[in-house]
């Protein structure tokens, strides 16, 4: 019988795209192997984390969805792959096994690269002026 | 004349009643009534379960999130996951 499992993988900000390419490459040899196949390989983003990892202050989040037969020890082989091949790029990987009652949607949180660019400026332009009324003052100097 | 006796009705029974009423609301746990919102309860959620932490990144108690022991569990825990993962502080921001 075939269950369905989720790892969600944390790597480095500076990932290449070569790199994401042979990650899922490499899962994808090691679920075949285990007789399994995967489902989905989603690229969340850039976050910003919400503690320093490795001197990272930002991360890539990957999701990957895959089945698998329960028999089978292809899990421990997927975090070997992940923490011994992929040490220096994946920084925090979990693999769960979904509930098979729950809805495969899930909801995520907004990633930097999402994020509209008014929030960006709305902190450019808040000087804060009517804190400091400097430009007002000069003004009235003029005047 | 009906006017005084409206106002004959004092504020400590005023404060009584209002009291009973939120204490028999506040006692329905959120999850156990809206099955749909328990799938919410995940570490991907990072946003949501954000509202069960404290400014320094506490969970807060069930006395507080009014989640049922059952449901607050579920919480505690994907909050924890979510914590490995980076998406969920283990401590705020030191004042």
């Amino acid at each position: 019988m075939l269950r369905q499992y989720e790892a969600l993988l944390l790597t480095v900000p500076e990932i290449t795209g070569d790199e994401v390419k042979h990650l899922e490459t490499q899962i994808d040899k090691i679920i075949k192997a285990g007789s399994g196949s995967v489902v989905s390989f989603e690229r969340w983003g850039k976050y910003r984390l919400a503690y320093e990892i490795n001197k990272n202050d930002y991360g890539v989040f990957f999701l990957t969805r895959f089945e698998l037969p329960e028999t089978k020890s292809t899990v421990t082989d997927l975090k070997a792959l992940f923490k011994v091949k992929f040490n220096n790029v994946v920084m925090r990987d979990m693999v769960s096994a979904l509930d098979p009652k729950r809805p495969l949607t899930y909801q995520r949180p907004r990633s930097l690269e999402e994020a509209p660019a008014r929030e960006a400026e709305f902190s450019k332009d808040n000087k804060m002026n009517s804190f400091f009324p400097m430009d007002d003052k000069d003004e009235a100097d003029e005047d | 004349m009906t006017k005084k006796i409206k106002l004959k009705i004092s504020a400590r029974l005023v404060k009584k009643r209002s009291r009973r009423g939120n204490g028999n609301r506040s006692k329905m746990c959120r999850f156990c009534s809206d099955k749909e919102q328990v799938h919410g309860i995940d570490y991907k959620n990072a946003t949501f379960l954000k509202g069960f932490l404290t400014e320094r990144g506490k969970i807060l108690p069930s006395r507080i999130s009014g989640a049922c022991a059952r449901h607050q569990r579920v919480i505690s825990q994907e909050i924890r996951k979510s914590r490995v993962m980076a998406l969920l502080p283990y401590s705020g921001p030191a004042f």
